[in-house]
């Protein structure tokens, strides 16, 4: 009997910090939820926006089962779209928002949402001097490190991945679109 | 009042968590890449010491042994939780640079440690001292050792903040190891060296003196 009651105490006294965690945990989601949401929205219309030049505004396009970003100018018409597109890098995922012109098929920007590589090394690829270098660049260009992308010094890997992410990038969004239309 | 004050003072040096008790390494080797992450880990770590500190303090006469470690664990993952959420929503650009390492506070040592060895046996002021010294402590320790490695590592201080401080000129070429994970096994271990070589020379001196005044020690 003795024995009983402890045990009924202790499932009683867990059971009770759980719930009473669960209800603080819960308001405090609901008081911060809205504010993540809208830095998360915030990081990534200026993401869109950078990887666009001269856009002003953009609209969701869905095309091929791809989620685009079609951004306009001023004017309203279409400056090109952005993508963002992901893949392993040396260290993590590297995570890009890519403007692209498809019609005249070049790159228009690159901007690196999220990488985990070598600070000083890998982590350059976020400078202009690495990924300023893509400004423009065809699709039908190879995107091998150290022969059409120059490499950064000792980060040949990191380098080659975002090359690659491009790359990959480009043949889903080509493909979105000879099957879309 | 003297037993507050010794309790809040003992976490700042002579027990203090990283430096002597060597508690709670993960984050200090993890997180000390720059003065900011490592000043950011401290606060968040402080928080979360000083409110599962007071909470457990206040039940723990409801809370049967056998279960003291599990309701523990909950209490402060609460906490972490709403470091980990407020982070997010107020200082979005700190919980990026710190992102997995805030929710692996619920491990940190340090805090189950102070939850299981004082706020489990003592009165909730004396918890709140002591917590809040070893929060200190956790803090400036992790500061200066972030402090450290970034200008050794980036020429900086508190760089990609509004007090960023330009530390070494123009000349100077970071050691790039040092905000890498190795830097921080070097500098601790550096850190720990030098202090453990003063404390022992301190402790020498102190036998040298009573050795040469023999005696008159005794009455002193």
């Amino acid at each position: 009997m003795g024995k009983e009651k402890i045990d009924i105490k202790l499932i009683v006294v867990l059971t009770s910090i759980m719930i009473i965690s669960a209800l603080v945990l819960s308001l405090v989601y609901q008081a911060t939820t809205p504010l993540i949401n809208e830095h998360a929205a915030q990081a990534k219309k200026e993401a869109i926006l950078d990887v666009l030049p001269g856009a002003v505004k953009y609209e969701k396009l869905e095309k091929g089962g791809l989620e685009l970003y079609q951004g306009l100018d001023e004017a309203g018409s279409p400056v090109g779209i952005a993508f963002q597109h992901e893949g392993n890098g040396f260290q993590g995922t590297i995570i890009l928002m890519i403007g692209m012109d498809v019609e005249n098929q070049k790159l228009l920007k690159v901007k690196i949402l999220d990488q985990l590589d070598t600070p000083g090394l890998g982590a350059r690829m976020a400078e202009e001097e690495f990924k300023g270098q893509f400004q423009g660049k065809s699709f039908s260009d190879n995107f091998v490190a150290k022969e059409d992308v120059d490499a950064i010094a000792g980060a040949t890997i990191s380098s080659q991945a975002v090359s690659n992410i491009l790359k990959d990038a480009i043949a889903t969004v080509e493909q979105a679109y000879s099957g879309g239309e | 009042m003297l037993t507050l004050w010794k309790d809040f003072v003992k976490g700042l040096w002579k027990e203090n968590p990283v430096f002597v008790m060597l508690l709670g390494m993960c984050p200090t080797l993890a997180v000390t890449n720059t003065a900011t992450n490592g000043l950011a880990m401290g606060l968040a770590t402080s928080f979360v010491l000083l409110g599962s500190g007071i909470v457990n303090s206040l039940v723990k006469r409801l809370i049967p042994d056998e279960v003291r470690i599990p309701s523990f664990i909950v209490i402060i993952a609460t906490f972490v939780t709403i470091v980990d959420y407020s982070a997010k929503a107020y200082v979005p650009a700190i919980a990026e640079s710190l992102k997995l390492f805030i929710p692996l506070i619920v491990v940190n040592c340090l805090i189950l440690g102070r939850s299981e060895s004082f706020a489990s046996k003592q009165p909730v002021h004396r918890t709140i001292a002591d917590a809040l010294g070893m929060g200190v402590g956790f803090t400036w320790a992790l500061t200066f050792l972030g402090i450290i490695r970034e200008v050794i590592g980036f020429g900086t201080v508190f760089r990609g903040t509004s007090l960023a401080i330009q530390v070494m000129g123009e000349w100077f070429q970071p050691w790039l190891i040092m905000v890498l994970p190795a830097g921080a096994f070097l500098t601790l271990g550096t850190v720990l060296g030098v202090m453990n070589y003063f404390k022992n020379r301190a402790a020498s001196v102190k036998v040298d003196l009573q050795d040469s005044t023999g005696e008159s020690c005794h009455t002193v």
